[in-house]
């Protein structure tokens, strides 16, 4: 089988990324609900520890603990913000903006706007949770934990996308997800795809941490949507166990109004996955790190740049070496700080050229692409056109959304790039006698 | 006053029903600016998209008595765009368009609406530098930046932004369009309304345009770092590098709490266990460079400096002065009610405001920490609090007011570079008296007839 048809287009467009959006991996005392156990309990997905996370209540001045208070008085409204921010650059509107979002977030919080406010609604929706505005916000704004908790305040019930509640029943169900597993059984690799079989006596010890077991985790979405992703992983990093009956990390229900139980499912996660947790999305990867410890959770760039890897070969195009560029992950590069080791990982193998605003959001924003696709495509479409003007062969991403996102994008506008996963571009390279020679035409891949 | 639902479809009229908003939540976001303390409600949030949608806006609030506030990126510290009495809030980053850059006549014509950062960029893509450098320069506007006089980095040996501003478009209160001075350097003729509409804070009325000077962009840049026991004695080093015949293109300093909070965020490896840094840099012919940053080094060494080193290389250089413009909000995540202040004093007198504010600080039992622009005289005290403070909050009133004082008792002034807006109002008959106050009202009523520009504010 071709192996760029598997996956690639077999599956709907319409398949989520949980792992893209808002998380906080900084500082204690943030992501939290307001709500209880009880929206555990509706979810219906197996039993969770509690949250580690207390329940905001109200302030002692009568405010309704929407917010976190000391994250939220961190802003000084200095503006910093602005010019990193995708939709304020879309609108030139204060309210499209972190810091206006935040004097919006002061307002909702003192009752100064009322919490069915049209442009509160609006606006927690419309931001992208890319969290450009923390790197670049000299007060230290955990802008993404506040997001969270807006967005918890703001989509709770009924008032949640539906698509994203869709999503979110979807990758909460281990019976769904199971599903999901038979019908990408194949993407697990091995003999009957059978998930969980410990992998064959480790290769090296990774550099990481030598006593901790590396666990892959799948994610619910890449498994079903890229399945190549994880198979690809597996053949860099032999020495990588894949538990069975992994679960999803949660990042897509903390950045769609439940962070409650998107912090419980990333330790539910967290016990199935012993050791240092490696995932290949850079939006679980936040996620998972803001729950379980920065200690505990690889992205596969860093851990392959930490293991030392050394690439078998090159990844070529028509005899030559390849031109690739990367798209980061918004949450990876932002949320965990990691933008040099996929870097260096795509210039151990190919000719490396850098994307203008390569830092910049995609659009792709977890379900941000499915609830908003005019403004994602509006984010997006400068991007393309940077790209274009880099004449290159590959667009490196780190995240499945991103993927997504750059990959229909990049047909869209018949471009001879393609769009692939970190993971599968180093594959490339390592797989000597399988040429990466042939591009797919437009409309391909 | 019209009702706001006449107010908002009278306005959709003039610049198309997408540019206003009247809708509560942005009411609430443009009802700040980067000035904590002052917050008030805007009638109507309007985006023209030309200078004649702007005049058209004008004509028609002077008509109904409507109070407009204009506004760039709001990121001012002295509430000059708060609207205090209500009305329109114009926002002008609709207008963001570099016009031109001419190598060369040495100038670059944008509207106002563009970010300081872009027109200096487009400037050094021509080989040219657009000197002014204020700490916002990201983010704030070329327009902001004309209306308020802003200051920077680069002051001591390159001024302000009044000394690069050629001519402007304006648009009066009663909607007429002026061109003020124009593309020359020298052009005396008349009043110098170019001058008088730089630092009008948006009373007198609306800039649209500019016309700013550009410098060949210098050959070189270097940067280090001295670090010194107390900010008294880098006070006194800067003291004696203007003396030595240096003026370098920066100089500033922070104090102990100022190289903590920026470290937190930069992490440039700062040496913590300093009671001040001074940041040095010049820019030119490449051995002036080295020659003259040398001579610093000695001459801070000669002043008890503890360590002084240069940049290795523009990265660091940039990432130094980077952190330096970053001073105030990084200093928030000690006590997010940050106040900055902006006093300033003849440079001989530096060392003495220094100690002087230390010593009002602590009589008031106040966290102040001071950076700034050591060779202009040009300090920053800023007042760290909890925002539940309120007591304290009065004392910080308290503690200014003192400051202000003492800055004027020693031939200094207010504000050095940010503007006197609402905020620093109260101050200002004390530092140019009942005569001037009283010429300035005039002067306001032969622009603004009605009023109607920025009311509470300069000429009020």
């Amino acid at each position: 089988m071709n192996d760029r048809t598997n996956g690639e287009h077999a599956v709907p467009p319409e398949q989520p990324d949980p792992g893209h959006g808002a998380a906080g991996p900084r500082g204690p005392g943030c992501g939290s609900g307001t709500r209880g156990a009880g929206a555990d309990a509706a979810s219906g997905h197996d039993p969770v520890p509690p949250a580690a996370v207390a329940p905001r209540s109200p302030g002692p001045d009568g405010s309704p603990g929407i917010f976190d208070k000391n994250l939220l008085d961190r802003c000084i409204s200095c503006g910093f913000c602005l010019p990193a921010c995708p939709t304020y650059a879309l609108t030139g509107e204060e309210t499209s903006s972190p810091r206006g979002r935040i004097t919006l977030m002061r307002a909702l919080e003192t009752g100064q706007l009322p919490p069915d406010d049209p442009t509160l609604a609006e606006e927690s929706s419309f931001c992208l949770g890319c969290r450009a505005c923390e790197t670049v916000c000299p007060a230290g704004v955990e802008y993404g934990s506040l997001l969270e908790q807006w967005r918890d305040h703001q989509w709770s019930g009924r008032d949640r996308p539906w698509i994203a509640r869709l999503l979110m029943l979807l990758v909460s169900r281990p019976a769904l997800l199971r599903l999901q597993g038979l019908v990408r059984r194949h993407a697990r690799g091995g003999p009957g795809g059978r998930a969980g079989r410990p992998a064959a006596e480790p290769a090296a010890e990774p550099a990481a941490a030598p006593d901790q077991p590396v666990s892959l985790m799948l994610g619910c979405v890449e498994r079903g949507l890229y399945p190549k992703v994880s198979r690809a992983v597996r053949e860099l990093c032999p020495e990588v166990a894949v538990p069975s009956g992994q679960g999803c990390c949660g990042a897509l229900h903390a950045h769609n109004g439940d962070s409650v139980t998107g912090a419980a499912m990333a330790r539910a996660l967290g016990e199935k996955l012993p050791g240092t947790v490696l995932t290949t999305a850079g939006g679980c990867a936040a996620h998972l790190a803001h729950h379980l410890g920065r200690d505990r959770v690889r992205e596969l760039s860093e851990y392959l740049g930490e293991a030392g890897y050394a690439p078998a070969g090159q990844v070529t195009v028509d005899g030559r070496r390849a031109r690739a560029t990367l798209q980061d992950s918004c949450h990876l590069r932002n949320g965990l700080g990691v933008s040099r080791p996929p870097r260096e990982l795509i210039a151990a193998v190919a000719d490396y050229v850098e994307l203008p605003g390569a830092d910049r959001c995609c659009g792709a924003a977890g379900t941000y692409a499915m609830l908003r696709p005019e403004d994602s495509r509006a984010v997006l479409d400068p991007k393309l056109d940077d790209i274009g003007r880099l004449d290159v062969d590959y667009v490196v991403t780190v995240n499945p959304g991103c993927l997504r996102q750059v990959q229909q994008g990049l047909r869209r506008r018949r471009s001879r790039a393609r769009a692939i996963h970190l993971a599968e571009f180093l594959a490339l390279a390592g797989r000597p006698g399988r040429p990466s020679d042939g591009l797919p035409g437009p409309g391909e891949g | 006053m019209a009702t706001d639902t006449g107010l908002a479809r009278d306005l959709a009229a003039l610049v198309g029903p997408g540019h206003v908003r009247t809708d509560a939540g942005a009411l609430t976001a443009y009802g700040r600016d980067a000035t904590p303390l002052f917050h008030a409600l805007p009638q109507a949030v309007v985006l023209p998209g030309s200078t004649e949608e702007v005049a058209a806006v004008l004509r028609y609030a002077t008509e109904h008595r409507v109070p407009v506030v204009p506004r760039g990126a709001g990121s001012n510290l002295c509430a000059a765009t708060v609207p205090l009495t209500g009305g329109i809030v114009l926002v002008l980053t609709r207008l963001n368009k570099i016009l031109e850059v001419s190598s060369e006549e040495l100038l670059a014509r944008v509207q106002t609406g563009v970010s300081t950062a872009a027109l200096a960029d487009a400037a050094a893509a021509r080989g040219l530098l657009y000197a002014p450098d204020p700490g916002s320069r990201t983010v704030s506007t070329v327009g902001g930046n004309v209306a308020t006089c802003a200051g920077g980095l680069r002051g001591l040996k390159y001024g302000v932004t009044r000394n690069y501003v050629l001519g402007l478009e304006a648009v009066l209160p009663t909607g007429e369009i002026i061109r003020t001075g124009g593309r020359l350097w020298k052009d005396v003729a008349g009043y110098d309304l170019t001058r008088l509409l730089t630092g009008s804070e948006g009373t007198l009325a609306v800039i649209t345009e500019a016309i700013v000077a550009l410098l060949p962009a210098p050959e070189e840049s270097g940067t280090g770092v001295a670090y010194f026991d107390s900010l008294a004695d880098a006070s006194r080093a800067v003291a004696d590098v203007i003396s030595a015949g240096i003026v370098p293109a920066t100089l500033e300093f922070l104090d102990r709490k100022c190289i903590a909070a920026v470290e937190e965020f930069a992490g440039l490896g700062l040496r913590q266990d300093a009671g001040a840094l001074l940041l040095f840099g010049d820019d030119g012919a490449p051995p002036t460079v080295a020659a003259n940053l040398a001579r610093i080094q000695e001459v801070c060494a000669d002043a008890g400096a503890l360590e002084t080193t240069l940049a290795e290389d523009v990265a660091r250089a940039d990432a130094l002065l980077a952190a330096r413009r970053c001073s105030l909000p990084a200093l928030s995540r000690l006590g997010s009610l940050t106040i900055l202040e902006d006093a300033t004093v003849p440079r001989h007198r530096q060392a003495e405001m220094v100690d002087r504010i230390d010593e009002i600080a602590a009589r008031h039992d106040l966290l102040i920490a001071t950076f700034g622009h050591a060779g202009d005289g040009n300090l920053h005290p800023t007042c760290v609090l909890d925002p539940e403070d309120t007591e304290g909050a009065d004392r910080a009133h308290r503690a200014f007011a003192e400051i202000f004082a003492a800055a004027i008792a020693m031939d200094g002034t207010i504000t050095g570079e940010h503007g006197v807006g609402a905020a620093k109002l109260p101050y200002l008959a004390d530092k140019i008296g009942a005569d001037q106050m009283a010429l300035l009202r005039r002067v306001k009523t032969a622009f603004d007839p009605a009023g109607i520009l920025n009311p509470g504010k300069l000429g009020s």
